[in-house]
């Protein structure tokens, strides 16, 4: 039984059970959200489907236009463009993810230990952060990247990670370069929140400063970590495409939009439109998708845009 | 255990606050005793420096950019100023308590009250899940919360003001501590939930034989609730007596001033009493003492203006710290932190120990 409690039941008043009904009624939000979904299944299942679409050579077939057979023609090694296009969905979204997997635990880790301690420490994450973030975006990304030119982790074992070629290398580059944002916002949040009573009232009762930290006041600044995690996908995703058309994205061999729109900007004088078509088709789509997702995100997680 | 140990002994405590501004002396030399079982009222204005002296005796006085610089807390016989931090963790909660003025935002939003309280709990005592979840359902029946198995799965936000006060008054208890400071416990309710807060309070003193030092600024509710009040003004203790001498016979012209600015029934009259001025900025405190430029015995005179004085017993159990009360030259200088005053309400018996 509720006495106060609101109509509709206990989690309809909850900050995430609001933010759920509120992105429930909103049509475009419903709809992007199920483009990423659409995007994400697509980039589980390719691989799978087509696994040896690498080695896929037809010298029949070459530079073919949209046929019946091939929807989006074919590259310059035969092979279906609709299938590279698909298959790079799978590159983008593990950018993507990854990236933001790495940046916004870290942005929101340093973010609360700076804003909740202050002091030195503070100071220090500042200067981290103030380094790192005036220096060009693209110039950091490309300086970590040839840092990282011969570096291979964990080799000889199932986690072998080739920085310099793989598709690690370029979501720890991004994700080392993109948590600065989510710093900044749960710094300042964090700042706010410490003042508040409810951490007062738990220090009175004899709670540790670390369990108040990551108890109390991080699940109040989760929401900024889950926007700025569907926000910086799609800063990845762009990120992925542009390092792989400069050639320091991901290696020959693995599908990506970036590698195509580059391998195709001597195509478009002869005439051969598709592939470009194709990846820059696939890239807008998704990144059109995700900045709705994110921003409608942020209207419905942020108490400040609230209305009502 | 004798009737008249102190259960805390605070003594000669400052705690100041170094500002850009200068150094804002919050608690310049405060000293009382707070005996077992009292309602021990801590009175004054906004400002005064109230707040700051609860927080000192729990240590969470905000550093930066305060810090308490002389002074002993003494509870139980420990000296908690020279506790480690670990140590002093241990004594939060367990031993003394504290609740706020602001019960809707004392609670985080993101958990439900029955997991704050186990929470507290298992900081002190090692239990198991259920037995944790027991005790903090035991412990909101007891703070007067009906259905308290069904509260206990709540979020704060589904509970009103009283029921949330509630809450924070149960979970400060749930590890049992011998004293609760509570903060201005009432001033953000209304009055009839402020009664039964009230009311809460004084059941729960009876039946655990809790200490409970309040700091509060209104009279009302020391007039109801406390044993023992301290008067605070710019700082210092003006004033300390057990509640019935002070109501009677306030000897502080700052007291004498708070009493006049009281709305009494049957009394016609168009604007209420004031005391002229307003509080002195604790930057720039007045020299002698504090109160001069608004009072009305000492404005004009001499000694005021240049020299402070000190709290003296000028009855037996009733300190004061004023030049022209009468008296006051001869009284002994006595020491408020020595002793609990001994206060026992007329009308009712406490069981002796």
């Amino acid at each position: 039984m509720t006495i106060s409690g609101a109509p509709g039941g206990a989690d309809a008043r909850s900050l995430w059970g609001d933010a759920a009904r509120r992105l429930r009624r909103d049509k475009a939000a419903v709809a992007c959200f199920a483009v990423v979904v659409l995007y994400a299944l697509i980039a589980v299942v390719c691989p799978f489907v087509w696994s040896d679409w690498a080695d896929s050579y037809d010298y029949d077939n070459i530079n073919r236009p949209p046929s019946l057979t091939h929807p989006m023609g074919t590259d310059e090694f035969g092979r279906s463009v609709l299938q590279k296009t698909l298959l790079g969905a799978s590159t983008s979204m593990t950018v993507g993810f990854m990236a933001n997997i790495i940046a916004v635990p870290l942005g929101i880790v340093l973010g609360a230990v700076a804003g909740y301690y202050g002091g030195r420490l503070d100071d220090l994450i500042v200067w981290f952060y103030t380094t790192v973030a005036s220096i060009p975006g693209l110039i950091r990304l490309i300086a970590i990247k040839f840092a990282f030119a011969e570096t291979v982790l964990f080799a000889n074992t199932p986690f072998e990670m080739d920085l310099g070629h793989g598709m690690s290398g370029v979501y720890i580059a991004l994700g080392m370069m993109s948590w600065v944002g989510t710093c900044r916002l749960v710094r300042a949040e964090v700042m706010k929140i410490r003042e508040l009573d409810y951490v007062l009232a738990a220090r009175a009762v004899g709670t540790p400063s670390i369990v108040i930290l990551f108890r109390h006041v991080v699940p109040n600044v989760l929401h900024i970590g889950i926007i700025n995690f569907s926000l910086g996908f799609v800063g990845a995703i762009s990120a992925e495409v542009m390092l792989s058309y400069l050639g320091l994205g991901v290696g020959t061999g693995i599908p990506s939009w970036g590698a195509m729109i580059d391998a195709a900007k001597m195509d478009l004088v002869v005439g051969r439109w598709w592939e470009i078509t194709s990846a820059v088709a696939a890239t807008f789509l998704i990144v059109l998708a995700w900045n709705i997702v994110g921003d409608r995100l942020r209207d419905a997680l942020d108490p400040r845009l609230r209305t009502a | 255990m004798s009737e008249n140990a102190a259960i805390l002994t605070v003594r000669g405590l400052q705690t100041h606050f170094f500002t850009m501004d200068g150094v804002v002396k919050a608690v310049d030399g405060v000293s009382f005793a707070v005996g077992r079982r009292q309602t021990f009222a801590l009175v004054g204005e906004s400002g005064c420096g109230k707040s700051v002296t609860a927080l000192s005796i729990m240590r969470l006085v905000p550093h930066p950019p305060g810090r308490i610089v002389a002074g002993e807390v003494l509870l139980d016989g420990t000296s908690l100023l020279a506790l480690r931090e670990r140590q002093m963790r241990q004594v939060r909660g367990a031993k003394v308590s504290m609740i706020f003025q602001e019960p809707m935002t004392s609670l985080n939003p993101v958990y439900t009250v029955g997991n704050q309280i186990v929470e507290a709990i298992r900081l002190h005592q090692r239990l198991p899940g259920r037995r944790a979840r027991d005790q903090a359902v035991a412990v909101l029946s007891q703070v007067g919360i009906p259905d308290p198995a069904q509260r206990y799965k709540e979020y704060p936000h589904q509970l009103s003001g009283g029921m949330r006060q509630r809450a924070m008054i149960a979970m400060a208890l749930s590890c049992d501590p011998d004293l609760l400071i509570a903060d201005e416990p009432t001033t953000a309710l209304d009055v009839t939930i402020e009664a039964q807060i009230l009311d809460l309070l004084k059941r729960l003193k009876a039946e655990r034989g809790l200490t409970i030092m309040l700091i509060t600024h209104d009279l009302a509710v020391v007039a109801e609730t406390a044993d023992v009040v301290a008067v605070m003004y710019a700082s210092k203790l003006v004033e300390l007596a057990d509640v019935q001498a002070l109501f009677q016979r306030p000897l502080h012209p700052y007291t004498q001033g708070l009493f006049r600015s009281l709305p009494r029934l049957g009394q016609k009259k168009r604007r209420l009493e004031t005391i002229p001025g307003s509080v002195p900025n604790p930057l720039a405190f007045p020299a002698g003492c504090k109160f001069h430029p608004r009072c009305l015995i000492g404005a004009g005179l001499e000694r005021c203006q240049t020299a402070e004085p000190p709290l003296r017993l000028l009855q037996p159990n009733h300190y004061a710290a004023c030049w022209e009360c009468p008296g006051y030259a001869e009284a002994p200088a006595g020491d408020p932190a020595a002793a609990p005053i001994p206060y026992h309400p007329p009308e009712q018996n406490e069981p002796a120990d």
